[in-house]
């Protein structure tokens, strides 16, 4: 039986303009504010901990526990709230900001109370103009009205860059600097922004915050799995009928958002493949289509839970271009800063260049593998493992296809993949300066 | 205070030490090697970026980059010695670097001394599997006249920007791009011209940034390498010369932890080439009816004695403050003792009064408070307490500086007058200087009684009692104390006036150099100079005896710490050293003085540094320890009023003139054509205020007038600079005079 | 050229907002390059780091690593195709092959008259409503390849 789509985060998005102060609070907007406010900070500590609110920006770390961390002393504590979302696959925070802005500022008010913060950065990736608009307009509201107490809230814009997604990385672009990761330890709760103790938390778990303090921590927890609560805006995209970002309660089995959800492969293609969680994850195959959508479930499956971002790919694509493509964005985002991942995303395209334009050896096949192998857990941050598991995990499940370019001499499709031809950022010559690195060379030697 | 201290096993064997250690020094302990790339302490935090350093940890799944961590108790390590996981990600990562790294080490100048080469030999793999083409680039491109770049050897590590960026605070090297396009750069491909740029060189683990200089002239195992101490300044900084074949080659860093922490300015890094410029001076000369002309040493010799003879007491000496204090204290013994010539004309005033306030310059880094007062940016008369200074900021220190361009504004002059007001109980700076437990002064100018009226203030401040407080003066001369104190200690008479100079003897470049003592060569009746190059007497001595440089040099040298170091003669001079001939001068007077520097330095221990020897000295010198205060002489002029501010003048009045000596100038760095883009440019400061009354903006050409004379130069308005000053470097301000009316062109 | 009093204000006003003035500096690149005509030439680095009391090179640092900044000169109107896995699924590359051909330009490239440059992007965070293209920094999405022929006129008449 599908699962009622049961709404927190979008809740009243479908029926009013939450995006003015007027609109929202007609949904209630703010009561919980104003209860978390008549708390003891703590006890708003407490209730998030209590509900265990996991990260849904991907690594699902519970933000109590997170909360729990912050170092204590004189000086200020910051909010962080990462609304950089650039997964490839994922578009919920959008849908947060330019929906339900205010249940955002809410949320950040609520932690910032229970954290004793009275800085909160929201950091916005640059692409997100409208979002941001939306956002700044409801600020400027919430400030007029008194809302915001002694507390700032500023509007940090990104400029281009997946990287700042990863936490630290945030924070030293935050901070004026390249956005590449930090060390850890010391983790961002003891040295964060400005070398203060910081909270991070991603816009759909910030957004989460006032609904738990609405419901109370155990009625939050009946809503999902026990082991993560509440529910997730699933964005399912690629070749269903209906893509679109779904709200619904952790858990929902990954077949029944695909068919159910979201109507099935489009054009009465067959699935060939599910990507769970954004690009940056293992994929799954149509044989494990079952497995329930909740952070432990979908890792026993060997894949992340991630940011819920569904890819559905049907039988057009060749699975070759699909790693070639995916390995081209990972190479293009390397911030440069390690070794494994700066070299070893732009050896992946190489290579996985050579074997799509047919002139792979099968040694090639080994070495891609060791390549990955020898990436995996070896660099500063998640980017170079993202990097490697839709390649690792593509040439695991489809080796047929990798083998058939080797065996063929060309790709096996014939040119009518549905990534056929498709040019990648990093093939341009726009950004770099000046006569940059170049597109990756693949003449051999 | 006792320090907790933790116990760790790396690779099964047990080491304690203190908590806080870093697991890369806790594995050295051990006696283990985890290798490292981008690690560098001196950098600031570890930035974990070049995964060389991958160790396993009991209870962590992931392999750690070791340099990140610090120990914990119980913490059991495995390095690639006994992990075979561990050994697999170091493989890694040089398979990683190696993909790009091209395999010219037969022509690469870090060949033989390259961490990349050695770690590869050791933890590498044997072949490649990269069967792409490697990133090519233009290679090498001038990073300066003084630093090639091979962006294709570059590794990534980042050592040279965070050098820039976190060490240096230049902002100039920087890293553009991203991804696998990332590389290091200046803006716009200028060049990296900033007071410490050599050091990125000996930061880099591979072949990436070479020196200009050094470039194909040697390999490691065909050089030696002699210790010795940098004489271009006041600092004293610890340094190695790299010979081949009696030629120096280049000049490293030595770290003295108390001193320059193994950084070095590229003033003493890249002047060395002056030892073989072409006007060097290898025999003596001697002015004949057509003019001068070489002649002998024994005709010199003779020539001088007879000058001496005939001169007697009236005999005045200049001496110059780069001159080791062996020569100093030997030339004291024959003119002194010799001839009864007690006059000398001392590089600079000189002060024993900041005894009592002795610190390490590395203790300016743990203060919470430095003050520093005087004319001169810090960097220009002792370049490396900037970089200490720069540290000490980015601990939470509170720098305030009193000068022209300082945080307290002030005019030129002004120091003595800030220290006095300092002083002053009701001062608020001043209340917060005597409550701190850690502060420093620091008088860096010209005046000031050689550090007696820094002195002053800290006896006045109540610093004797305070370990971690202390003050400084920067001298202009590498050995000025030195140099004095061995004059003085060569003769116990007093000195005395000479109203009639019959003969002049100048020692030392430096001297020669002086305004002052060329002025008092044109009353003496003769004049003896001691130089290394044609151009400084060529003009007005009437005997030219050849000097050598500071590499050529055995000897000792006082640092503005008031740490005595030892100088080592890295190459042979191309003529006899000054002491040879001066012990030979010196039998000629009955005086015996020995023409070994170890042996005079003896004779000068036993009056000077109680016996201090040579060995005591090893090759990281000691800090003496502080003495009691002793007030010094009060100040022979009144502290002069700092010029007043300019106040709403309704014309345009005349600027004071603030000359500067510049780190980079003097006859060293004048003969090093890859040093000149160092040199200011032909340019005047002016404040935001004095600009904008003269209409003037940054690029304009400008014309300083005074009495009749005129200089033209190029407008930079300096929003940190004082009103009513005209900022000129020494060189660029030739005969100006102390007003100057400042137009434009 | 040098920014103007408005922009100058507005980033003095960016670096307040934060403990660390440094901060504003992308605010500030984001200004300059407005200002500038969409791309940052070397005199807008210069401009922003004298703005901020930094140097031209830490600025181009920071400018050379995110995506929106343009150190190339770039057209009047900047067309952006997203071309990652969910818009390719969805067919991303007819949609830049179609602006392509109208513009006679290769993806990175600015038409001959400089008014229109034709890039592909990373993935925008449009999935859902693939592809998307970002015309002038907002988002027209779905765009289909017979959508184009409109763009394309638009942004002739504008």
């Amino acid at each position: 039986m599908p699962a009622e789509p049961l709404e927190l985060l979008m809740a009243g998005t479908a029926e009013h303009d939450l995006t003015t102060l007027e609109g929202y609070r007609a949904v209630g907007g703010y009561a919980a504010l104003a209860k978390a406010r008549a708390m003891e900070p703590q006890a708003v500590i407490d209730e998030i901990t209590a509900a265990t609110i996991r990260g849904r920006g991907g690594a699902g770390f519970p933000m109590g526990r997170k909360a729990s961390l912050l170092a204590k002393d004189r000086g200020p504590v910051y909010l962080v709230v990462n609304a950089d979302e650039s997964e490839p696959g994922a578009f919920k925070d959008r849908d947060v900001m330019r929906f339900t802005p205010h249940r955002l500022i809410e949320g950040c008010l609520i932690t910032a109370h229970g954290i004793e913060s009275r800085s909160v950065f929201v950091y916005i990736r640059g692409e997100y103009l409208h979002e941001f608009e939306v956002l700044r307009r409801a600020l400027a509201e919430a400030r007029e009205a008194g809302l915001l107490g002694d507390v700032t809230i500023v509007l940090h814009r990104g400029a281009g860059a997946y990287i700042c997604g990863e936490e630290t990385a945030l924070l030293e672009s935050l901070e004026g600097r390249r956005g590449q990761p930090r060390p850890r330890p010391p983790f961002p709760p003891v040295v964060g922004l400005y070398g203060r103790p910081t909270q991070i938390n991603n816009v759909s778990t910030i957004a989460l915050v006032p609904k738990v303090i609405e419901l109370g921590a155990e009625e939050f927890a009946k809503i999902g799995v026990p082991s993560a609560p509440g529910t997730a805006v699933f964005s399912i995209s690629g070749n269903v009928a209906r893509p679109g970002n779904y709200e619904r309660p952790l858990g929902i089995p990954l077949r029944e958002l695909v068919y159910d959800v979201a109507g099935g492969i489009a054009g009465g293609r067959r699935l060939k493949a599910v990507i769970p969680g954004g690009s940056s994850v293992p994929v799954l195959t149509p044989e494990e289509l079952d497995t329930p959508m909740d952070y432990d479930s979908i890792q026993a499956a060997g894949s992340f839970f991630g940011s819920a971002a569904i890819i559905v790919v049907d039988d057009r694509c060749c699975m070759v271009q699909l790693a070639l493509r995916a390995a081209q964005f990972y190479m293009h985002e390397s911030c440069g800063k390690c070794t494994p991942c700066r070299v070893g995303t732009r050896w992946l395209v190489q290579l996985l260049t050579k074997i799509e334009e047919g002139r792979g050896a099968p040694a090639d096949l080994d070495l891609l593998d060791d390549v990955c192998e020898r990436m995996l857990g070896k660099s500063l941050c998640a980017l170079g493992d993202f990097a490697v598991y839709p390649v690792s995990s593509y040439l695991r499940k489809y080796r047929d296809e990798f083998e058939a370019h080797v065996e063929l001499g060309r790709c096996p499709f014939g040119g009518e993949s549905s990534l056929e031809g498709i040019v990648a950022p990093v093939e341009q010559h726009v950004h770099a300066l000046p006569a940059d690195a170049g597109v990756p060379e693949a003449a051999p030697l | 205070m006792s320090v907790e201290l933790v116990t760790v096993t790396v690779d099964d064997r047990r080491v304690q030490v203190p908590k806080g250690t870093g697991l890369v020094e806790a594995a050295q302990a051990a006696g283990i090697e985890i290798p490292v790339f981008c690690y560098e302490p001196r950098l600031g935090p570890p930035i974990g970026a070049c995964r060389m350093c991958l160790v396993e940890i009991e209870g962590i799944p992931k392999l750690q980059a070791g340099c990140t961590l610090t120990v914990q108790e119980g913490m059991v390590v495995r390095t690639a010695q006994t992990s075979a996981k561990a050994a697999e990600g170091q493989e890694a990562t040089l398979e990683f670097i190696l993909v790009n790294h091209p395999l010219d080490c037969p022509v690469c100048d870090k060949g033989g001394e390259c961490p990349l080469q050695d770690l590869t030999f050791r933890y590498g793999p044997g072949a490649t599997r990269m069967r792409f083409r490697k990133l090519t680039f233009d290679k090498p491109i001038p990073l300066s006249p003084l630093i090639a770049l091979d962006r294709e050897r570059c590794i990534l590590c980042y050592r040279c920007t965070r050098f820039s960026e976190e060490v240096a605070e230049d902002g100039q090297l920087v890293a553009r791009n991203r991804g696998a396009r990332s590389e290091i750069a200046t803006f716009e491909d200028v060049p990296y011209r900033a007071p410490f740029t050599g050091n990125v060189i000996e930061l880099c683990p591979v072949g990436a940034l070479t020196s200009t200089l050094y470039r194909f002239e040697g390999r490691p195992w065909d050089t030696q390498e002699v210790p010795t101490v940098c004489a271009a300044c006041p600092v004293g900084c610890n340094v190695t010369a790299t010979i081949r074949e009696g030629k120096v080659k280049r000049i490293l860093s030595r770290n003295h932890p108390e001193i320059d922490r193994g950084w070095l300015c590229d003033k003493g890094r890249f002047t060395y080439p002056y030892l073989r410029a072409g006007d060097r001076i290898t025999a003596p000369l001697r002015r004949g009816p057509r003019g001068l002309a070489e002649t002998t040493w024994e005709e010199a010799l003779d020539a001088a004695e007879e000058l001496l003879r005939e001169a007697g007491a009236g005999t005045v000496t200049a001496l110059s403050g780069s001159e080791t204090t062996e020569i100093a204290y030997a030339l004291g013994r024959l003119l002194r003792v010799g001839l009864g010539a007690h006059s000398a004309v001392l590089p600079e005033a000189t002060s024993d009064a900041l005894e009592a306030f002795r610190l390490p310059l590395s203790a300016i880094a743990e203060a919470e408070l430095v003050v520093v007062v005087g004319d001169d940016p810090v960097v220009e008369r002792a370049p490396i307490v900037d970089l200490w200074l720069r540290e000490a900021r980015r601990r939470g220190a509170e720098i305030a500086v009193f000068g022209p361009t300082g945080t307290h504004p002030l005019g030129p002059g002004g120091a003595a007058e800030a220290c006095r007001r300092l002083a002053d109980p009701g001062h608020e700076l001043g209340r917060r200087l005597r409550a701190a437990e850690r502060a420093v002064l620091i008088w860096s100018g010209p005046g000031g009684g050689g550090g007696a009226r820094v002195a002053e203030l800290a006896h006045a401040l109540g610093f004797e009692g305070k370990p971690g407080c202390g003050a400084f003066h920067l001298p202009a001369s590498p050995n000025a104390r030195g140099v004095a104190m061995a004059w003085a200690a060569a003769a116990d008479e007093d000195e005395a006036e000479v109203e009639h100079v019959r003969l002049l003897f100048v020692s030392g470049d430096d001297a020669a150099s002086d305004p002052a003592v060329r002025a008092l060569a044109e009353r003496a009746d003769a004049t003896i100079v001691v130089t290394m190059f044609h151009g400084l007497a060529a003009g007005w001595a009437d005997l030219i005896l050849p000097a050598t440089g500071w590499l050529e040099r055995e000897g000792t040298s006082m640092n503005l710490e008031g740490r005595l170091q030892r100088l080592r003669r890295a190459v042979l001079p191309p003529c006899p050293d000054e002491l040879g001939w001066i012990s030979e001068l010196a039998a000629r007077f009955g005086v015996e003085v020995s023409p070994y520097a170890a042996l005079v330095y003896e004779e000068v221990a036993a009056r000077l540094f109680r016996d201090l020897s040579l060995a005591e000295l090893g090759l990281r010198a000691p800090l003496p320890a502080r003495k009691p205060y002793a007030a010094p002489p009060p100040a022979t002029t009144p502290a002069s009023q700092p010029a007043a501010p300019a106040e709403e003048e309704p014309f345009l009045g005349t600027l004071r003139l603030l000359r500067y000596r510049p780190l980079f100038s003097g006859p060293a760095v004048e003969r090093v054509p890859e040093l000149q883009f160092q040199r200011p440019a032909r340019e005047v400061a002016l404040s935001e205020a004095d600009a904008e009354r003269r209409g003037i903006v940054s690029g304009d050409r400008v014309l300083l007038r005074s009495n009749g004379t005129s200089v033209e130069l190029r407008a930079r308005v300096d929003r940190a600079l004082v009103e009513g000053v005209a900022r000129v470097a020494e060189e660029h301000a030739l005969d100006l005079h102390a007003e100057v009316e400042v137009v434009k062109a | 050229m040098t920014l103007s009093p408005e922009t100058l204000r507005r980033i003095e006003d960016a670096q307040r907002l934060y403990p660390e003035p440094r901060s504003a500096v992308m605010e500030a690149l984001r200004l300059a390059q407005a200002e500038y005509g969409g791309w940052l030439p070397p005199e807008a680095l210069r401009d922003v780091a004298e703005a901020l009391d930094a140097t031209p090179a830490y600025c181009l640092s920071i400018a050379s690593f995110y995506d929106m900044y343009h150190l190339q000169p770039i057209g009047r109107h900047l067309v952006e195709v997203c071309t990652n896995l969910s818009c390719a699924l969805a067919g991303a590359q007819r949609v830049l092959d179609a602006f392509a051909a109208g513009l006679g330009v290769e993806p990175g490239g600015t038409t001959e008259d400089g008014q229109v440059t034709l890039r592909a992007i990373e993935c925008a965070g449009g999935c859902g409503r693939a592809p998307v293209v970002v015309v002038d920094h907002r988002y027209r999405e779905p765009v289909r390849p017979e959508d184009v022929p409109a763009i394309l006129e638009e942004l002739r008449a504008g």
